[in-house]
């Protein structure tokens, strides 16, 4: 019987990688398929095997720590190391719409009529709604924190609770932005400052919902006994891309609806 | 073995060693039960839950899950939608039979696997002769 004598894994051959890479390759050709034939075949298709994909490949992931106990310290400082240069990477994500966005807004052109917002731009009431959200998201990582200390003091029930407070202040969100976009009386071709909006809030959103997904994930994790007080990577990982996603709309907040207004 | 707040910016980030020293994830510190009820969140349980089963014993169970059979008959504990299966999924996972972790269940992952397979192998080959033709120049 052999062992290793290092403290890393060594995977078992996977597919995912495989199926991983064709299904972006059919997503990437999906788009252009709908945008220039008018056909959702691949782009729903590339949808599905994306998501087989992710659900097979982290539910590996899940069995070779949880189950198979391959997760060693050092194991889990290289995650760690992975998920901060993960979100980084989507905060230099983040600047180039910002970029975009100051770019246009600090001179803007005479089309524009010369000023910020531009002439016949309504911009939102950054007191109304837009507030309103940055409250919810900031109780919710506030609760997200008290769920973290919760799982590090070993009190189950607690953990259960404030995970489910976050992951509906998160939906609560993300139904109050759906209700601002339809009733914004701007759209995402008006101009320079509509793209700018859209495009930057709408990618914020699709964070919110991608973030909220992983929250569920470790809700149902929790409620199955995979985290110890000690070793829930999975759920750290979780909160800094919550936090990450919070800073991102104060952001949002105080440069698009506040000082954009 | 909790790690607490730290005063460096890189704040709980990368743990020092020591936190999980055994290499084997056991459930040796997973949280025990606790029993103080909350109407609320219970509500907000049976949402998710098939049903509770209401409390017989109020003792917590050990935290260390010495004999872990002890608990797998253990049907007065204060349950959350099922039991703790984690030790026995561990024992599930950890045969040695050769069989690579994405195959380990035997027919469901096989059966996912194959679907996976073939609808991200088929899709290529529809893309691939979709682009062909539509890289063929169209006449007037």
């Amino acid at each position: 019987m052999t062992h290793q004598t290092h403290s890393y894994h060594m995977v078992n051959p996977s597919p995912w990688p495989l199926t991983g890479a064709l299904s972006a390759f059919l997503m990437t050709s999906g788009l252009i398929m709908w945008f220039h034939f008018n056909s959702m075949i691949l782009l729903t298709l590339s949808f599905l095997t994306n998501t087989l994909t992710m659900y097979q490949w982290w539910r590996d992931i899940i069995r070779e720590s949880t189950f198979q106990g391959h997760h060693t310290p050092t194991v889990q400082k290289g995650l760690r190391y992975g998920m901060v240069l993960f979100i980084l990477s989507e905060v230099l994500f983040f600047t180039g719409f910002f970029w975009a966005f100051y770019h246009s807004s600090l001179a803007p052109t005479p089309e524009l009529g010369g000023s910020w917002p531009p002439t016949g731009i309504h911009p939102l009431n950054p007191l109304e709604l837009p507030l309103l959200n940055t409250s919810v998201l900031l109780a919710s990582g506030v609760s997200i924190t008290w769920a973290h200390h919760s799982l590090m003091e070993g009190d189950r029930k607690h953990v259960l609770q404030a995970l489910l407070i976050t992951i509906m202040l998160g939906l609560y969100f993300t139904l109050l932005q759906v209700s601002e976009y339809y009733e914004a009386p701007f759209t995402i071709s008006d101009g320079i400052y509509g793209s700018t909006f859209f495009v930057t809030t709408g990618f914020h959103g699709l964070h919110v919902i991608i973030g909220s997904t992983f929250l569920i994930i470790c809700f149902m994790r929790q409620m199955m006994f995979h985290f110890t007080s000690g070793h829930h990577f999975g759920f750290e990982a979780a909160a800094w891309y919550w936090h990450f996603v919070d800073v991102v709309w104060l952001f949002l907040y105080v440069s698009i609806y506040w000082w954009g207004s | 073995m909790a790690h607490g707040p730290r005063r460096s910016a890189a704040c709980g980030i990368l743990l020092d060693r020591g936190t999980n020293p055994c290499p084997l994830h056991r459930q040796a510190d997973s949280q025990p039960l606790r029993h103080q009820g909350s109407p609320c969140f219970t509500i907000f349980l049976n949402i998710f839950t098939v049903g509770l089963r209401p409390v017989v014993s109020t003792e917590a169970p050990p935290i260390i899950f010495a004999t872990p059979t002890k608990l797998s008959s253990n049907s007065t504990a204060y349950d959350y939608a099922g039991k703790n299966k984690v030790p026995e999924l561990q024992k599930f996972f950890q045969k040695s039979d050769g069989v690579p972790i994405h195959l380990k269940r035997g027919l469901p992952d096989q059966m996912l696997y194959r679907t996976t397979m073939a609808l991200t192998v088929g899709g290529t080959i529809y893309c691939l002769i979709a682009l062909y033709m539509a890289s063929q120049p169209r006449n007037k």
